[in-house]
């Protein structure tokens, strides 16, 4: 059963705002949603293997430099630059 | 109530790949920000990281050398955590199936700190604060790492110390890491935490992050554990948190509580496939294991000859144990070698990068000569050492010092010229001498050593004289 401060503390962790008057009906979605990928547990693990679905192993690249993009690319697509850098507000 | 220090550590150490781990970017220090990167390494979108063949062998290699079993199967995972050191908002590592697991390091007095697990991930990028703005350079985002996770066994600061050198030693000698604390390519976290002695319940521990020194780790440690300590003793109680530690007010800080602490919602790296490693390619690397200092150091023992002290200083750094090995070859007393080593050779070489790259002025061999030349009695006890300086001091072979003259025992022209010279030169003294003043013989001697310049031998010299005024 989900609580409350599961929603709160999760609402925390992805930097979102519930207002107490949508507490209830957050937790009750929450819930729904666990409960409904809950059913995954009803499955057999008779059988069954370490999960490689794709059956792929050891996509291996060989240790050797290729040269960088130069840094104005780099910085293209960055809101707020300086000095070479990205720009973010600080944060601690 | 006397208490005791428990402490686990969380050791990163950075590969020394060229590469980064899922990109073809330069893992080059330093560089001007952002000039090592590319849109894999920035995290954006529609990119697919391939893992670096050579990180995964360096990190199978650091298990085989921590007495860890390899997993054959391993595979990476995303940590999620949002934070502008990585752009992807998740760090790729491994989770539930590390590459290394069970290993352990051992202490000098014999005791095994074990290792939980040793992990493959990708570094993070670095943050400057300033001017109330981060500025933010991934150069070194997404460069190769390994996470090695002791076991709580270290009970004390110097066993702290040991096993962070140890680790620092080991990875050295494989050469998968250069392990420089000041340049961050080592850094430990350390878990601490305090009991009552002889309780085995563990207490409320607290992690100390990101240190970067040797001295620190230990100034932290000491400072946490007296900090809980008080708590303790004064009715409060330790609150589990991430702390941070100030080298210059030798103190620790709180950077984060369990209020926050981060549910980081592992699950697999879907865009990175299983990684194999087969039993064959196991013991293909464990043959690139070379000798490990704590053998080297124990053979250096019982099978050379030296005193614990001086086999822990030879085999210390794996340079200076090859060049020692190579300038014993075929010599009589390996210890002569290893006395030139540390104490004339040692004394040149200033930081632990110096010793680390052990440069020195003359090779291995041009060391072996010499000590063969000392073995065969061909240089005299007084000019061993000087003759090595000025083989340091020039580069230059030990033949190119050692005139016929300066050797022991032979009776060429040049000495018997001297001796006669002596004898003319001093007939007051031999007159004393022969008048039953046995002293008066060392001013004739004193005579002969002015004259070479202090590269005769004083007591063949003395034999030589007394010879010729019979």
């Amino acid at each position: 059963m989900v609580s409350h401060e599961d929603v709160l503390g999760i609402a925390r962790l992805c930097k979102l705002y519930i207002a107490d008057d949508e507490l209830d009906s957050m937790t009750k979605v929450m819930d729904d949603i666990i409960r409904f990928a809950d059913t995954i547990n009803n499955a057999s693990e008779e059988g069954a293997e370490f999960d490689n679905i794709n059956n792929l192993s050891n996509a291996f690249r060989e240790d050797e430099v290729v040269p960088s993009y130069d840094r104005e690319e780099i910085l293209k697509n960055a809101n707020d630059v300086d000095e070479g850098h990205f720009l973010v507000r600080k944060r601690v | 109530m006397k208490y005791e220090m428990v402490a686990g550590f969380e050791t990163h150490i950075e590969l020394a790949t060229n590469t980064k781990i899922f990109c073809s970017c330069t893992t080059e220090f330093g560089g001007e920000s952002n000039t090592h990167c590319c849109p894999i390494c920035i995290g954006l979108p529609g990119t697919l990281p391939k893992i670096n063949r050579q990180a995964v062998k360096y990190a199978v290699m650091a298990g085989l050398a921590t007495n860890c079993e390899i997993a054959n199967i391993s595979k990476m995972d995303r940590k999620n955590y949002c934070y502008p050191d990585l752009p992807k908002a998740y760090q790729i590592s491994q989770y539930d199936k590390p590459i290394c697991e069970h290993g352990y390091v051992e202490l000098s007095s014999g005791k095994k700190i074990r290792l939980t697990r040793i992990h493959i991930e990708e570094d993070a990028g670095k943050l400057i604060h300033k001017r109330g703005d981060t500025y933010v350079d991934y150069n070194r985002g997404g460069v190769p790492l390994i996470e090695i996770v002791s076991e709580p066994d270290i009970r004390s600061v110097e066993e702290a110390k040991e096993y962070v050198e140890k680790l620092q030693q080991v990875m050295r000698y494989i050469g998968i890491s250069d392990c420089k604390m000041q340049e961050g390519s080592m850094r430990c976290d350390v878990n601490i935490s305090v009991r009552p002695v002889g309780s085995e319940e563990y207490g409320t521990r607290t992690e100390i992050k990101n240190m970067n020194s040797i001295t620190f780790i230990g100034k932290a440690m000491e400072y946490e554990f007296a900090r809980q300590v008080d708590l303790i003793e004064s009715g409060g109680r330790v609150e589990q948190e991430t702390l941070r530690y100030d080298d210059v007010t030798n103190t620790t800080s709180s950077m984060r509580g369990k209020e926050d602490a981060h549910d980081y919602r592992y699950f697999r790296d879907p865009d990175l496939v299983t990684i194999h490693v087969t039993d064959d390619e196991i013991d293909e690397l464990r043959a690139k294991i070379p000798e490990l200092p704590a053998v080297k150091k124990q053979r250096y023992v019982s099978e050379l000859g030296l005193n614990e002290k001086d086999a822990q200083n030879i085999s210390k750094y794996r340079k200076i144990a090859e060049f020692f090995e190579e300038a014993i070859i075929g010599v009589k007393t390996p210890k002569t070698v290893a006395n030139f080593i540390i104490g004339q050779i040692f004394r040149r070489l200033e930081t632990e990068a110096d010793k680390e790259e052990f440069a020195t002025a003359i090779t291995a061999q041009q060391l072996n000569e010499l000590v063969k030349l000392i073995d065969a009695g061909k240089v005299k006890n007084n000019l061993e050492k000087s003759t090595l300086e000025k083989m340091l001091y020039t580069g230059k072979s030990v033949n190119d010092f050692i005139s016929e003259s300066d050797m022991a025992g032979r009776d060429d022209a040049a000495l018997t010229e001297l001796w006669q010279r002596a004898v003319e030169n001093n007939p007051n003294a031999i007159a004393d001498y022969k008048n039953g003043k046995q002293k008066a013989i060392k001013a004739v001697v004193g005579f002969i050593m002015k004259e070479s310049r202090g590269r005769a031998d004083a007591a063949a010299a003395e034999a030589k004289i007394l010879q010729l005024i019979k």
